[in-house]
């Protein structure tokens, strides 16, 4: 699986490096298509079932359909931001229960795991792809694919030199993410705002959605909610000091893990046992 | 997509094939059962149809508006009539009715 992730991000570094644009292109639009329409109609069929209402095919054909062509349209082409928002956020969130649905016990975590370290690694090496990736885009001084980022709010100044601070985050289709900051004062259109790439999203998601399934313990997922936001916050301040393409991963799943397993094996037989002697703190 | 940097002619663009409900200007694919699209076509040049001062493009942007709204309120009729039909006579129609779902409660017949 490790190798799998490996391999596709040098796969898209090295098509990115000669120009394979179309080829790039083809594959980002057909994985999110598959996306929008496959896995948002298994999740439709899923809520129907467990809620026992009666749904008709007609119904939810018009539903996907018109999911599925708005969300195409918002993220490939233009819409609204905040309407490319929620379909970039929906996206991830169905991405991660297709990984905590599919995935065995251990090996999410495992995988969770192994993804900071290789996040870490890719992006901070020099010979990195993930790095090569944003240092070619900027060299070329275009925008990385609209498809892959999440943007928080996007202003176009046109022949401005301003220098203006911004964080540009990239993320591979297969997963891997890292925070950029970049320093380019004499571009002529520059981004202003956080780019937080999608993989990040995916990721954050699989480990509060494990946590909300096998923790089976409110304490246990808001505690991984927190961790995750701490991690964040503190991933965003690093950026603002190195001012260079940052993993947005390592940190945030590290204090992830670290609280679910500790809160799962320390907190809860403690809040257990106090319930059940009726002491209360 | 901030609206505001976009000027006025391309605005116009935009809503209109927002409308149409394609890229190219085709008109064919305009009708293509998407009261969605028309639903955020509305919500997104709203403020700019109705609330900002008049500009050249303006006037058609606002047909074009209006045009969305009510054919986003047509579907939703047709839809919610469609809806409560099925609702209702579901288990009435015995075998097309089974044909017709996609999920089947468990319990009610």
């Amino acid at each position: 699986m490790i190798s799998v992730i490996v391999v596709m991000t040098i796969f898209l570094v090295v098509l990115y490096k000669y120009r394979c644009y179309k080829f790039i292109h083809g594959w980002l639009i057909l994985s999110s298509l598959m996306m929008l329409f496959w896995f948002s109609f298994m999740y439709l069929g899923e809520v129907f079932k467990t809620y026992n209402l009666a749904m008709d095919y007609p119904t939810v054909a018009m539903i996907i359909w018109n999911f599925g062509v708005v969300g195409m349209i918002c993220i490939h082409w233009k819409g609204p931001l905040q309407l490319q928002q929620a379909y970039l956020i929906a996206i991830s969130a169905l991405m991660a229960l297709v990984f905590i649905k599919y995935l065995p016990e251990w090996s999410a975590w495992v995988i969770l795991g192994a993804i900071s370290v290789y996040d870490l690694v890719a992006v901070l090496c020099p010979k990195g792809p993930l790095r090569m990736l944003v240092e070619t885009a900027q060299e070329r001084n275009e925008p990385i694919f609209p498809a892959l980022i999440y943007s928080s709010a996007m202003i176009w100044m046109v022949g401005m030199a301003n220098p203006a601070r911004h964080a540009e985050p990239t993320n591979q289709d297969t997963g891997m993410f890292c925070l950029i900051s970049a320093y380019n004062p004499l571009a002529l259109t520059m981004l202003r705002g956080v780019k937080l790439g999608l993989g990040d999203f995916i990721f954050y998601s699989v480990l509060v959605g494990k946590a909300a399934a096998t923790g089976g313990d409110w304490n246990t997922t808001l505690a991984c909610f927190v961790a995750i936001l701490i991690g964040l916050c503190l991933t965003l301040l690093l950026l603002a000091i190195f001012k260079k393409a940052l993993p947005a991963l390592p940190i945030s799943i590290t204090f992830g893990l670290v609280f679910y397993f500790s809160t799962d094996n320390l907190v809860r037989p403690f809040m257990d046992n106090l319930a059940a002697h009726q002491f209360y703190i | 997509m901030n609206l505001e940097r976009l000027p006025n002619e391309e605005k116009l663009t935009l809503c209109r094939k927002y409308y149409f409900g394609n890229v190219y200007n085709v008109c064919v694919w305009g009708f293509a059962f998407l009261p969605f699209l028309w639903l955020v076509n509305v919500v997104w040049f709203f403020k700019e149809a109705f609330v900002k001062p008049t500009y050249t493009e303006q006037l058609q942007i606002k047909t074009y508006v209006k045009c969305s709204g009510l054919g986003f309120l047509l579907w939703v009729a047709v839809l919610t009539t469609w809806i409560t039909i099925f609702q209702h006579f579901r288990a009435e129609w015995g075998e097309v009715g089974d044909y017709l779902s996609f999920t089947i409660p468990l319990g009610i017949p």
